[in-house]
């Protein structure tokens, strides 16, 4: 039954490659083919779903050896990678769990996206992220686990900005993007160090051998990995992410930020549960995050006037509780906790359009009056506390301040001593730019602006040129060849007037009379 | 008589035959001597085919005594120094016919000295017997002379005359270079190896002057800076197929000479590697300036081979046998490229009557075959990874590391400098504003498509599957490189 795992990914994956070719060959287009596309997604997603479900079967059966190996994928020198899948335990559960999930939202969106711009490509996004997550969950070393990682935030980007033509979507798709991008930079730098420490990237190794590890190898390790799991289930202070994060559309969202992605964090302290337990500052960092989040998603909650933002501070606020008990050392609680916050999420997100309609005439309950009269709290809520804003202030401002620096620095030093990168020889691509240079440079010396570079390099290139070309034209071109050529002229017009001269008669008498005289 | 003897005498007899064909013929003279010259280059590929590349001595031996009282003899032979000259020279002969297709006038003389030039350089490259080397040395410069100065530009004369007074100054100090060892050789005889081994009982001072004259000599071929002052006329003025075989086998005439002597005279080598090093490096950037300055093409080319063939005095100057290899490939590599890039530019040229660069704009929309051929081999001029010019590059380089470490910088520069004016040339052919009096230029033709496409994939072919061009010579420079290293 093992085998049976590596198809749970691949279905979903082969049916993004067949809708994505399809729709970039221009064969897969507009309403017609829609039933196309989403017979192949919903198919491939319920195929997996079903050999999932097999493989849990075949768990609770214990007919499973634990790990599936598929072959090497990559090796230098003492590092070596492994594709390998679990397929026992906590993994193979949330797989279940999850593609059955992924499996309702796909044949949700068939309705709902219905005559949407951009359909094929939705679901093509959707069957790769359903893919990404299987990987995520299923891979046996932190590797593959990582690549999942990166699909998933790759399609949370491309879903959020679905209406790519709007800016603040994409501007949002953005935000969330760079945010997630801080936990992957911690994952990456938690793979390194497993592989310099723990000696393996796979998950089972590096438990096995987190009892060696010294308490402070183990705690850095943990706090890397904690720090992508924090940004990928906002926490604080990742959190604002996730209210950008409900611009797509609403499946979208709920696959996304209510029921699956949202949890990979949660998954990933619980798969690293024996290292993480090990080291109490990691324990306490835990604590501290998971609960100051729901405590922040508590109140924020309590302001929100809308279905999906209430959604997103219940889900930060729930993820916030599955910190607290991983942090506590409750791994077992959180576990359920995350798989019954799962199934509860996926409902509640999906309803959320027609909530309206089914709570009408029902009021919402006020909060408690003790609540209710502190003001500031009020304001502190409607501003969700600005946790933004200081972000902004703490990081966004300053990179872009050192970006105006570099940039300055570039244009003003680098580039006047080095040249500008852009066509040096300044070529006119457009006839608008060459008309604009006759128009404009009359006082252009083809000769002279020919050989020039840009910058003091380029200046000084063209100098030691023109003192070359001065060298060679009159030194061996001239020099050697005219002049030598010149001079044998004249040497020879010389030799010929001395001829001359000593043939005539009254020279040669000359001549042969000295001879005479020398003789005798 | 041997296969050598046959591959050397073809053309001769080639040329015979159309000294005896009527003048109005003009289309068969074209076709006898395509014909002799593709059996001439069936002939060297057969003999590569044949050669064993694990044997360093000499093969295919041809020994007659000529001159019995003055030692003088008709010695043949072949090893991996002249077998891939041999094959370059035998095809680039045959490309720069496919190339003169068009050329119209006084077809018969043309086409004699082109056979007989071919005559003279296979005889170079064939030759063991340093006094039949001589001979067929000053042979090549009669065809030559003859084809510039009839055929050639508008200052065909004084490119013509240029060119044999330079080179006819050179020979002397070599004759006088050979005189010097001759009298040291026990029986009067003139072979290449009993010479070599006759060099080693000179007196250092006298290997020194003797070294230098060959420097002098086999330098004006290469040429060396400052010794190239009859390269660019003579390349500019001369028709384009003359050009390819000038560029592409002549200059490599002065190289193939040049490690000759390196073996010959292995302690002189030494003592003077230091100024061989400055020439090459200086050459290098000297050319490369020279040629980011010319507005017209093929003086651009001209001072590019300047700075090309540089690479290949530094890769013998290195005096290793990764050097000594870098040599060789830069050889092949520059015969092709060259050749390839005079091909290019003469077609080019006769159908718009004018290489200033900045005439042109555009031409990848008229010509689009063209442009990928001429982009390939500015690409390969630059040595980028891929094609043949790379290869010979980076063993020049890693030879030149091993003896001379960081001064290796210069060499970077001066390939950046090659890059700067190649990627301009790309980008002043091909791209900008589109123009009128551009736009009714015929693209290549088949004869031309086949000489240009024959250079430009062997450019590409050694770029990407280089061993066995480097194993065809390997054994052979593993000795030199043994002899040149150690003085023994």
């Amino acid at each position: 039954m093992d085998a049976l795992v590596i198809l749970i990914p691949l279905m979903p994956f082969l049916a993004a490659v067949m809708i994505g070719t399809g729709h970039l060959f221009g064969v897969i287009k507009g309403e017609t083919s829609e039933t196309f596309t989403s017979l192949t997604a919903s198919w491939a997603i319920s195929m997996s779903c079903l050999l999932a479900l097999a493989l849990l079967g075949a768990d609770f059966l214990q007919r499973n050896n634990g790990t599936f190996d598929v072959g090497l994928w990559l090796s230098s020198d003492t590092f070596e990678c492994a594709l390998n899948f679990v397929t026992t335990g906590f993994n193979v559960k949330l797989a279940a769990l999850f593609a059955v999930l992924l499996m309702i939202f796909m044949r949700f969106s068939i309705n709902y996206m219905h005559r949407e711009a951009g359909f094929h490509r939705f679901f093509f996004i959707l069957s790769l992220f359903s893919s990404a997550m299987l990987l995520l969950v299923l891979s046996g070393s932190v590797l593959g686990t990582f690549v999942g990682w990166e699909l998933a935030g790759l399609c949370s980007y491309l879903l959020i900005a679905y209406a790519y033509d709007r800016p603040v979507a994409v501007a949002n798709a953005t935000r969330v993007f760079v945010t997630n991008r801080i936990g992957d930079a911690g994952f990456i730098l938690g793979v390194g160090l497993s592989y310099a420490w723990a000696g393996s990237v796979n998950w089972a190794d590096l438990n096995a051998a987190a009892a060696d590890l010294s308490k402070g190898e183990a705690t850095a390790i943990g706090l890397c990995f904690t720090i992508a799991a924090m940004a990928k289930s906002a926490q604080l202070p990742f959190s604002p992410w996730l209210a950008r994060a409900m611009e797509g559309p609403t499946p979208s969202s709920a696959a996304f930020y209510g029921a699956v992605m949202i949890h990979a964090g949660v998954f990933l302290i619980i798969m690293l549960a024996p290292l993480i337990g090990q080291t109490p500052l990691v324990m306490g960092l835990l604590i501290f995050s998971g609960s100051t989040t729901s405590l922040y998603s508590y109140f924020i909650g309590l302001t929100q006037a809308d279905v999906k933002s209430s959604q997103v501070f219940a889900t930060s606020g729930q993820l916030g509780l599955m910190f607290l008990e991983c942090g506590l050392g409750f791994w077992e609680l959180a576990s359920w906790h995350l798989c019954a916050h799962a199934v509860v999420r996926c409902y509640l997100v999906l309803t959320a359009p027609s909530i309206m309609h089914n709570v009408k005439d029902v009021p919402i309950k006020p909060v408690s009056a003790m609540l209710a009269n502190k003001h500031w709290l009020f304001v502190a809520s409607i501003q969700r506390f600005w946790v933004e804003q200081i972000t902004d202030w703490a990081l966004v401002k300053p990179v872009r301040h050192l970006a105006r620096d570099l940039s300055y620095f570039d244009d003003s030093i680098v580039d006047r001593l080095m040249g500008a990168p852009a066509p040096a020889m300044s070529v006119a691509s457009s006839l608008a730019q060459l008309e604009g240079r006759t128009l404009g440079a009359s006082l252009e010396n083809g000769n002279n602006s020919f050989a020039t570079g840009t910058g003091l390099i380029g200046a000084f290139a063209g100098w030691i040129a023109g003192l070359v070309h001065w060298f060679e034209d009159r030194l061996v071109l001239q020099g050697i060849s005219k002049d030598a050529l010149y001079f044998g002229r004249e040497m020879g017009h010389l030799a010929n007037k001395f001829e001359v001269l000593v043939l005539r008669p009254r020279y040669l008498v000359l001549l042969v009379f000295i001879t005479l005289l020398v003789a005798f | 008589m041997g296969i050598l003897s046959a591959l050397l005498w073809t053309p001769a007899v080639g040329a015979l035959i159309i000294i005896f064909t009527p003048n109005h013929h003009t289309q068969l003279i074209r076709w006898i001597a395509n014909i002799v010259t593709t059996l001439s280059f069936l002939i060297s590929c057969f003999v590569i085919a044949a050669y064993d590349q694990g044997n360093a001595a000499l093969q295919f031996s041809e020994y007659f005594t000529l001159n019995p009282k003055l030692g003088g003899a008709y010695a043949l032979g072949l090893d991996g120094l002249s077998a891939p000259l041999i094959v370059l020279a035998t095809l680039l002969t045959s490309v720069a016919l496919l190339a003169s297709f068009s050329q119209t006038k006084e077809i018969k003389g043309y086409h004699i000295c082109i056979l007989m030039l071919e005559f003279g350089m296979l005889g170079v490259f064939l030759s063991q017997d340093w006094r039949f080397f001589y001979i067929f040395w000053e042979l090549t410069l009669i065809p030559l002379f003859i084809l510039i100065d009839r055929w050639g530009g508008k200052r065909r004369h004084a490119a013509s005359l240029n060119f044999v007074l330079y080179t006819m100054g050179g020979s002397v100090f070599m004759l006088l270079s050979l005189i010097a060892i001759y009298q040291y050789v026990p029986g009067h005889d003139s072979l290449m190896t009993k010479m070599s081994l006759a060099a080693r009982h000179m007196p250092q001072h006298l290997q020194v002057l003797a070294f230098l004259g060959f420097l002098v000599g086999f330098g004006v071929k290469m040429p060396i800076f400052p010794l190239h002052g009859w390269l660019p006329l003579a390349h500019v003025e001369a028709p384009s197929p003359i050009s390819i075989l000038l560029s592409g086998i002549l200059l490599k005439m002065g190289a193939y000479g040049l490690i000759r002597t390196v073996t010959m005279l292995p302690e002189a080598a030494h003592v003077l590697q230091s100024l061989l090093v400055f020439l090459a490096l200086f050459g290098m950037i000297y050319g490369g300036l020279l040629a980011w300055r010319q507005t017209d093409l093929k003086a651009m080319v001209a001072y590019s081979s300047v700075s090309h063939m540089g690479i290949v005095l530094l890769g013998i100057a290195a005096l290793n046998e990764t050097g000594l290899k870098g040599a060789v490939l830069q050889m092949v590599a520059h015969g092709l490229i060259a050749g390839a890039m005079f091909l290019l530019v003469g077609l080019l040229y006769e159908r718009t009557h004018t290489r200033n660069i900045q005439d042109y704009s555009s031409l990848v929309q008229v010509m689009p075959r063209f442009a990928v051929f001429m982009t390939l081999t500015l690409f390969a001029a630059m040595g980028l990874p891929g094609s043949v010019g790379f290869i010979a590059e980076l063993h020049t380089l890693i030879g030149g590391y091993q003896r001379w470490g960081w001064l290796m910088a210069l060499f970077s520069i001066s390939i950046l400098i090659s890059a700067a004016y190649a990627i301009r040339t790309i980008a002043l052919l091909f791209t900008g504003p589109v123009r009128p009096q551009l736009q009714h230029i015929q693209d290549l033709r088949p004869f031309e498509l086949i000489a240009a496409g024959i250079l430009v994939s062997g450019i590409l072919l050694f770029g990407l599957f280089p061993a066995p061009l480097i194993e065809l010579s390997t054994s052979t420079l593993a000795v030199l490189g043994h002899q040149e290293s150690t003085g023994l």
